[in-house]
């Protein structure tokens, strides 16, 4: 899919404290279409809070947070925001024990008001990209921890976004589920084009990204690319 | 959404269930009570057309209709009011039945319109000591002409059974008002006087008329006054309004705890929500929606409950004679609304709560 897939993430000067933590200070950022780039950090250094403002979830005290040239949280709320650009992973998968696989994968879509045919379709066609097309009218008590892992990437992507935010994906699984889910991660970006950001401490991850930035205290370290890392 | 929501209260059945009871029987409460002065104004209705007479002059502030006096000569000076085509006294005799003490015993002229008025079902009109039952008297104390009534002690033959429509004269007994007077030893008195008016007279006119001419009296036109005349359904009026309050506010809270704590087990749940960008008005009214769910299930029982109870607290209260409970679909609509509301007002907190939870904090509390 063409580069268009992906937006551009700017983060200017952004700033965010919670009472008298400073979770974040002055912090700049830029994101090509389509760049993959992973975030890595001591605990407490500001991975997720970083996430957050990129993704509308937190509201920057500083600074200003632009997505494909317009601020998250200016001129519309948010909520719309993440509802048509951004796709967001977790730990933990955070699955609605009482719905299905497939109606788990819809939840995002019955928020933007998708007619339920149409939501049906893509959820279906999200769990055969993942490789859980058999288990679509499971429930998440019937599934393993990657395998709700998997329908949470499904979950994800169901709104088509242009920006994957996912905070610590593998944190909560072993080795091998770990590479299959980064492996589902990354092949749907080379495929799908959208822009992409992982927190992780997984040096898997590193390699993977076109580069890695790593927040000490609140601010940007040191920058490198995959490459570098690598070697 | 409405998947979401069954779900939901169906994944904590017990917990649903016990808020959805305790609702219902706030919700019975309100229906009940309801239904029982819905009775007592039906009651009051046939209070004012005793006879089939169309207004009723009684003395004026007393607690109930039934222990108002008047002197008989009012009867005559009624009579010549122009607004006034016929005229004839009461005297009513309470707790005159042992084996129904709720019954009510009326004395009245033998010559007068509420007598002639009534409809003999079975037997002839009495002759000397003798009484005519109501049907439904009749039915519950097994009586019939040729037995013997005891009213107040005395025996009385049974000359015929009637019906007259009019719930408390068909659960009572007709005698005549000298028979009537004795018994309570109260000579040249009587309970109330009903009235049929002059052709095209208004009730309400006449009424104003008849009270200015005659101090002291008290016209009742309407059910709803009679209501008012007696102190006893004043006060059952204002113990449901009380009853509704306590219901709702009570209701309300068992909801706002029930929601407040399904939202706390659900941080993590909601925050997803608005997360993948669910509009915080959304995220809100699934909460409502519970809490609306929640309460409507238990309103729903509290109706059938309190279609239950309103008869039994007529039996309760032992006024079955002269109340039967009225369900109407107003009195199930209101209570019905009342569980409504339960759920809106206890649902509104918890939902304006989610609204102010940061989405990566409910996740990272979850
Ligand atoms: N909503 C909040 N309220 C108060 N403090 C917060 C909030 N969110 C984050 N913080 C604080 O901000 C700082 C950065 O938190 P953040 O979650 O971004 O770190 P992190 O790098 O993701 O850590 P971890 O690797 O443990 O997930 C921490 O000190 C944290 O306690
Ligand atoms: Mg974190």
């Amino acid at each position: 899919m063409s580069e268009e897939a992906g937006a551009e993430v700017l983060v200017e000067h952004a700033g965010k404290s919670f009472g008298r933590i400073g979770a974040l200070d002055d912090v700049s950022l830029h994101m090509d279409r389509g760049e993959a780039i992973a975030i890595t950090g001591r605990s407490g250094s500001g991975k997720s809070t970083l996430l957050g403002l990129i993704g509308g979830l937190e509201r920057p005290d500083r600074g200003k947070v632009l997505i494909d040239g317009r601020p998250v949280w200016l001129d519309r709320h948010p909520a719309q925001a993440r509802r048509e650009l951004v796709g967001f992973v977790f730990q933990r998968h955070l699955l609605l024990a009482a719905l299905s696989a497939r109606a788990n994968v819809e939840v995002p879509l019955i928020g933007a008001g998708v007619h339920r045919a149409e939501r049906r379709r893509r959820a279906l066609a999200l769990l055969e990209e993942v490789g859980l097309a058999d288990r679509a009218e499971h429930l998440p008590s019937e599934l393993s921890g990657g395998e709700s892992q998997r329908v949470a990437v499904a979950r994800a992507l169901v709104n088509e976004p242009r920006l994957l935010l996912a905070d610590e994906p593998t944190g909560a699984l072993d080795s091998v589920t770990s590479e299959r889910v980064l492996d589902l991660l990354f092949r749907l970006r080379d495929r799908l084009g959208m822009t992409l950001a992982v927190v992780s401490y997984d040096p898997d991850v590193a390699k993977r990204a076109d580069r890695t930035l790593t927040l000490i205290d609140g601010r940007i370290g040191d920058t490198g690319e995959a490459g570098i890392a690598q070697a | 959404m409405f998947t979401i929501i069954q779900t939901n209260l169906r994944r904590r059945l017990a917990r649903t269930l016990f808020t959805a009871s305790g609702i219902a029987v706030g919700v019975a409460t309100i229906v009940a009570l309801l239904s029982f002065t819905q009775g007592l104004k039906d009651t009051a209705a046939g209070f004012v057309h005793l006879g089939g007479s169309d207004l009723g002059v009684f003395q004026a502030n007393v607690s109930d209709p039934t222990a108002s006096i008047l002197p008989e000569s009012l009867v005559a000076r009624l009579d010549a009011t122009p607004e006034v085509s016929r005229a004839t006294p009461l005297l009513l005799v309470t707790e005159a039945l042992k084996a129904d003490p709720s019954a009510i015993v009326f004395g009245a002229q033998p010559s007068g319109f509420f007598s002639q008025g009534l409809v003999l079902l079975r037997g002839a009109r009495p002759q000397g000591q003798e009484v005519l039952i109501g049907d439904r008297l009749a039915a519950s104390l097994h009586l019939r002409p040729g037995g013997v009534l005891r009213v107040d002690g005395h025996p009385f033959g049974i000359a015929g059974i009637y019906h007259s429509g009019v719930l408390f004269e068909d659960s009572g007994a007709v005698l005549s008002i000298e028979d009537a007077r004795t018994l309570t030893s109260r000579p040249g008195e009587v309970t109330d006087i009903v009235v049929e008016l002059a052709a095209g007279t208004r009730a309400s006119s006449a009424a104003r008329k008849i009270e200015r001419s005659f101090p002291g009296t008290q016209v009742i036109t309407d059910p709803d006054q009679a209501l008012r005349a007696g102190a006893n359904s004043t006060l059952i009026s204002k113990a449901i309004l009380v009853i509704v309050v306590i219901a709702l506010i009570v209701g309300a809270i068992s909801v706002a705890n029930t929601m407040a704590m399904s939202i706390l087990e659900r941080q993590g749940e909601l925050g997803l929500l608005s997360t993948v960008g669910w509009s915080p008005v959304r995220v809100a009214s699934l909460i409502l929606g519970e809490g609306v769910a929640v309460s409507t299930l238990g309103a729903a029982g509290g109706l059938l409950l309190g279609v239950i109870g309103g008869g039994l607290l007529v039996h309760a209260l032992g006024v079955s004679a002269y109340v039967s409970p009225a369900i109407t679909a107003w009195g199930l609509g209101r209570g019905l609304l009342v569980g409504v509301a339960i759920g809106v007002l206890g649902g509104i907190y918890p939902a304006w709560r989610v609204t102010r939870m940061t989405p990566l904090r409910a996740l990272s509390n979850a």
